[in-house]
């Protein structure tokens, strides 16, 4: 989360918009009434699973697929709803790189200025720069085929920043790597965004990677954008109980409305009575489906009258079942609400088979069922 | 210990092959194809006299192959061969890129591909016998052109012609060239398509630097497949060419008619070292390209 605070603020102006878009192959959906509006300098990510329509949203910015309605698709100001991805000024760095086998490494980095006519000497002074801001100095005579994998990944960063795209399309371009390459890449990435100052829209299904390297996230399910808004808004107050799954909420729990005061929510669970704070888009009204949803972190061991206030939400719980995850002890506990997944951080904790669970109603929070 | 020698007298090779069966087949190889080969050579440098083989060295048969004027049919060999292939290249590759990449529909490639095996069901004089009605002189395309005033006499060089020869072979060599270079092109990656565009390439260009480069090893395939055996081939030009266009093979033909063994021998010869050279000027080129692309 530092990282993202240390940035320099996406400047005001719209890079891209996007209104109203809708695709279908075929008879199938693949993107449902779309619209964004990403601002120059701005770290967009598209988080979702596979098949939520992300990569698609991705094709269609890079002008590789050709949406089946748009109302307004501009960038920079200029209409690109038909403009090919040969003619837009975006550049793509695709999942498996795309790297062309029967190029040297600085021949694959020069691809798009020998497509524009660059003269060779300028090319190639181009290319070695981009080499070097990428770490890969030296490499330019090499063949792709002796690279790793993270060196690739470089290449086809180097490849398409060497064009300076008003947005760098990244499609998720840590996918193929191992666990400590990808961590490495992330920090990468976000000094090379810092550097630039370029527009990048990231694709990935990785909450993690979404959190740590973004400005801001589109949380995608169904070819349908589901939630908008900062890491910090998408992680603690997911508007709707996909979100809440998707960013890891474990303990969601259907229940019903008994009171609205303000945007603090009185609900019962199987009769089990707790508070929570709204997140859904429109305002609720008792009787609506909705269900309450936190995360087990949040959940503590309360101590006699309990350290978290008397507005807390707080149980009589039984252990059922515990499991030590070294840094931390992941618990399951049967209370009136049903099981409740806790994550215990404290080393010399011990449990009892009987004890008293709370939590915040701030860390608590009431979800439309869509 | 005692186990390791129990496991060197179970030695299997680490294909999984036995050097039985490898043998066995270099051994039938040997005796069907490498030996009347060598039957071959060895011909060629014998002579005859009365019709009997005279078992010393000579020269002679090279010697009557050159003042027999068979340099002319070599060359228009070579030269109706190279025609051919480069028809056949000009019209396999824009198909094969399209068969590949352009449709992504299955039932057109299925379609596509059984259409393109199904004249192999039938025998090439069956197939090319039927350009004689096509191009004669009361064919469909002397009647059509005089029909729309184009001519007044029909076209005498439509048939048995080295016109006639170059259309009949299109056909037949369209399959072999199609064949490798579809293979090579449906292994380029689709997502490098994608980035060539996404960098600012036109198709042209794409084309030039990305598709042609990578499908040179289905190119030179096409090549072999075409070029080579069109050399060694004599149905076409004999059925078309209604003995205007004499061909190295049916020159061997003629030669073996008339009980000229050595001379035929010395022909064959000729013709093989043709094609071995072609095919190893190739493979040297190719490889040189291809070790730089290699994975």
């Amino acid at each position: 989360m530092t990282e993202t605070s240390e940035r320099p603020a996406p400047a005001s102006e719209d890079i891209l918009a996007i209104d109203h878009l809708h695709h279908r192959y075929g008879n199938v959906t693949a993107l449902k009434d779309v619209s964004l509006k990403v601002r120059r300098g701005e770290f967009l990510t598209l988080l979702g699973s596979s098949g939520s329509g992300k990569s698609t949203l991705l094709r269609m910015i890079a002008g590789l697929e050709m949406p089946t309605s748009v109302d307004v698709f501009t960038l920079e100001g200029r209409p690109m709803a038909q403009v090919p991805a040969n003619h837009r000024n975006v550049s793509t760095v695709f999942q498996h790189y795309g790297l062309f086998p029967h190029l040297s490494v600085g021949q694959n980095v020069e691809y798009g200025l020998h497509v524009r006519k660059i003269p060779v000497p300028e090319r190639r002074r181009q290319a070695e720069e981009m080499l070097r801001l990428v770490k890969l100095d030296g490499m330019y005579d090499r063949p792709i085929h002796a690279l790793s994998g993270g060196q690739r990944q470089r290449v086809a960063l180097a490849r398409s920043l060497v064009l300076k795209p008003a947005i760098l399309l990244l499609d998720e371009p840590l996918g193929a790597l191992d666990e400590k390459l990808r961590l490495e890449m992330q920090i990468e990435l976000l000094s090379l965004h810092r550097t630039l100052g370029m527009t990048f829209i990231y694709v990935t299904h990785s909450q993690e990677e979404a959190l740590t390297m973004s400005h801001r996230i589109l949380l995608m399910s169904n070819g349908e954008i589901v939630q908008e808004g900062r890491p910090e808004d998408l992680f603690d107050r997911p508007s709707n109980r996909f979100a809440a799954e998707f960013m890891g909420m474990e303990n969601i729990f259907t229940a019903e409305i008994t009171a609205i005061d303000g945007g603090v929510i009185s609900v019962t669970v199987n009769g089990a009575h707790l508070r929570g704070l709204w997140t859904g888009k429109t305002q609720p009204r008792i009787g609506d489906p909705i269900a309450v949803a936190f995360r087990s972190e949040k959940v503590k061991l309360a101590r006699d009258k309990g350290a978290l206030g008397g507005d807390a939400n707080r149980f009589e719980a039984t252990l059922k079942s515990r499991v030590y995850k070294g840094k931390y002890l992941d618990v399951v506990a049967a209370s009136a609400l049903g099981d409740v997944r806790l994550r215990l951080w404290d080393d010399h904790v011990v449990l009892s088979d009987q004890f008293k669970i709370e939590w915040r109603p701030t860390n608590t929070v009431v979800i439309p069922i869509d | 210990m005692a186990t390791a020698s129990g496991t060197f007298t179970r030695f299997i090779s680490p294909s999984g092959v036995s050097p039985l069966g490898v043998s066995a087949v270099l051994g039938a190889w040997m005796l069907i194809v490498i030996l009347p080969l060598l039957g071959l050579v060895l011909w060629s440098f014998l002579k005859l006299e009365n019709f009997q083989l005279v078992w010393e060295p000579t020269l002679q048969a090279y010697r009557d192959l050159l003042s027999s004027g068979r340099w002319e049919v070599t060359v228009r060999t070579l030269r109706i061969a190279a025609i051919v292939t480069l028809i056949e290249l000009a019209l396999a590759v824009p198909f094969a890129v399209w068969l590949a990449k352009g449709t992504r529909s299955v039932p057109v490639k299925v379609i596509t591909l059984a259409a393109l095996t199904i004249p192999f069901f039938l025998s090439l004089s069956a197939r090319t016998i039927v350009w004689r009605a096509v191009l004669g002189l009361n064919g469909p395309i002397n009647s059509a052109l005089m029909s729309l005033g184009l001519i007044d006499q029909p076209l005498d060089w439509l048939l048995f012609s080295e016109f006639a020869v170059i259309v009949g072979l299109i056909g037949p060599y369209f399959p072999p060239m199609v064949f490798p270079l579809y293979l090579a092109v449906t292994l380029i990656g689709d997502e490098l398509l994608a980035a060539s565009k996404d960098l600012g390439a036109s198709p042209a260009f794409t084309f030039r630097h990305v598709i042609l480069p990578l499908a040179l090893p289905g190119l030179g395939a096409g090549f072999i497949f075409t070029f080579i055996p069109m050399i060694g081939d004599p149905v076409v030009p004999e059925l078309l060419g209604g003995g205007q266009v004499v061909v190295l093979a049916s020159s061997v033909k003629s030669l073996l008619q008339v009980l000229n063994y050595t001379v035929a021998a010395a022909l064959s010869v000729f013709m093989l070292a043709i094609m071995v050279g072609l095919a190893a000027i190739l493979t040297l080129v190719l490889r040189g390209r291809v070790r730089r692309q290699s994975t």
